[in-house]
């Protein structure tokens, strides 16, 4: 189904609502929760490759639309690991690599929003490597920890719009 | 296998030749991108802002009789007393032109004043701001100055159809001159924010403080704009100077924190100043959306 990704990233677009409303009440403690990298994950085991390319830089740039961060350096970023995601399924099959690759792409598209930003930000870097420290272990953990039920959301619209289901041997 | 690493190849070099296409684009596609995303989520953000609302009036709804006839008796004795200040201004106003006339002083820039709600906050150490959920449908320009009665919130740097991005006065993108409370000379310092790097309240710094300034003894010093540079109207309240100033490195000035006078991120409405005629920096803002 061509639509499948367009489908799925309205399913998906609650949660990144929903990580916004955390980012709000967060705001006085400078912390983003971000959730971005972790909705790559279910998809780039499922959809066809141009699919999950799609997605993911629909994705990246939902993010970057209201934030100061160079355009597409997030989407672009999220394209590169959907590429290496979808060339690579056989490190999603099981459940203990699939957390371990949230945790990783979402803090490393942490890491790539965090740095690009500070590329734009007309203010001096000093001092930052807790705040990144910071940002980067929450990214972390709120990537494993949101794994499931996002996955859960995202494989159960998949089963529904009959997005074939992750091959055994890819 | 193979054919699945070939396709993963040939889409890494898609992928190259994509970002160096996007590099070379001009900033016109990119701003179309954004733009287009913006407008994706501005319906969301419309919908959220207004069930907060929708919370609150039902909130206020289920308080009893007693506690909202109280409230209402309380506001009736504020507007009595708001009405006789009203006529005071209004008479110093009429001075005031008065004045202005027979010395044929600039008349000071005149804002329409648009209020707004708050549809959400967002902070990182790179940015402060919030997102209102009134834009270029309302008329507000960036640029604009964004207040909370005296107290300046901070600046409109984006704008779209519905809804407005606004920098807070402690995001490091925010700039403006002040005066000082107790500086009887007026000398102007220089009030920027800076880069958030703890989990305590975001503030902004103040430069150029003349080295032989005191602060007023037993209160924190007030900071207020100058209202030079037609951006944000005279004698409006950035916030507090924090604790003691401390001199720079070059020694020549002083230096100290602000802290805003309000919790910036507990704010539920605020006012836009958008001013009635285009002032140049205001041009030069909208060639600068992105930030």
């Amino acid at each position: 189904m061509g639509w499948a990704w367009l489908i799925l990233l309205l399913a998906t677009y609650p949660w990144l609502l929903g990580a916004d409303l955390a980012s709000d009440v967060l705001a006085s403690s400078s912390v983003v929760f971000f959730v971005t990298g972790t909705c790559l994950i279910a998809p780039c085991r499922r959809l066809k490759r141009w699919q999950a390319i799609l997605f993911a830089a629909c994705l990246g740039f939902l993010f970057e639309a209201r934030r100061p961060i160079p355009d597409g350096a997030l989407a672009l970023s999220l394209v590169g690991f959907s590429i290496f995601l979808t060339a690579n399924r056989q490190l999603l099959r099981k459940t203990p690599n699939i957390l371990r690759a949230a945790a990783i792409v979402n803090g490393g598209a942490c890491l790539i929003w965090f740095v690009s930003a500070a590329y734009a930000s007309p203010s001096s870097s000093e001092g930052m490597v807790w705040q990144f420290g910071l940002q980067v272990i929450l990214a972390t953990l709120v990537g494993a920890a949101g794994l499931i039920p996002i996955a859960l959301t995202q494989n159960a619209v998949m089963d529904r719009i009959g997005v074939p289901p992750a091959a055994e041997n890819p | 296998m193979d054919q699945n690493r070939q396709g993963a190849r040939a889409s890494y070099v898609a992928l190259s030749v994509f970002i160096a296409l996007w590099i070379l684009a001009p900033s016109a596609v990119r701003r179309f991108n954004r733009e287009a995303f913006v407008e994706f989520q501005a319906p969301a953000l419309h919908l959220v802002g207004k069930s907060r609302d929708l919370a609150t009036f039902w909130e206020k709804k289920s308080r009893s009789v007693e506690e909202m006839a109280a409230a209402g008796r309380d506001l009736a004795r504020i507007n009595a007393a708001l009405e006789i200040k009203v006529n005071a201004l209004e008479d110093l106003r009429r001075e005031n032109v008065r004045l202005r006339e027979i010395t044929r002083y600039n008349v000071p820039a005149e804002y329409m004043s648009v209020v707004a709600r708050v549809a959400t906050r967002d902070s990182s150490s790179w940015w402060q701001r919030i997102v209102i959920r009134k834009g270029r449908n309302d008329g507000i320009r960036p640029g604009a100055p964004v207040i909370f009665g005296n107290t300046v919130v901070g600046r409109v740097t984006a704008v779209h159809l519905t809804t407005s991005e606004v920098d807070l006065v402690t995001s490091p993108g925010f700039r403006c001159t002040g005066y000082l409370e107790g500086d009887e000379q007026n000398h102007i310092v220089l009030i920027n924010g800076v880069a958030s790097n703890s989990l305590g309240t975001a503030k902004a710094r103040v430069s150029v403080i003349p080295r032989d300034y005191s602060m007023p003894a037993g209160q924190a010093a007030r900071v207020f704009t100058t209202g030079m540079g037609g951006v944000f109207p005279s004698r409006l309240m950035l916030g507090y100077l924090d604790g003691g100033t401390y001199a720079t490195q070059v020694g020549n000035f002083k230096e100290s924190l602000l802290i805003p006078s309000r919790d910036l991120y507990n704010l539920q409405e605020v006012s836009v100043l958008v001013p009635l005629h285009q002032n140049p920096g205001e041009a030069l803002m909208q060639g600068d959306q992105f930030q």
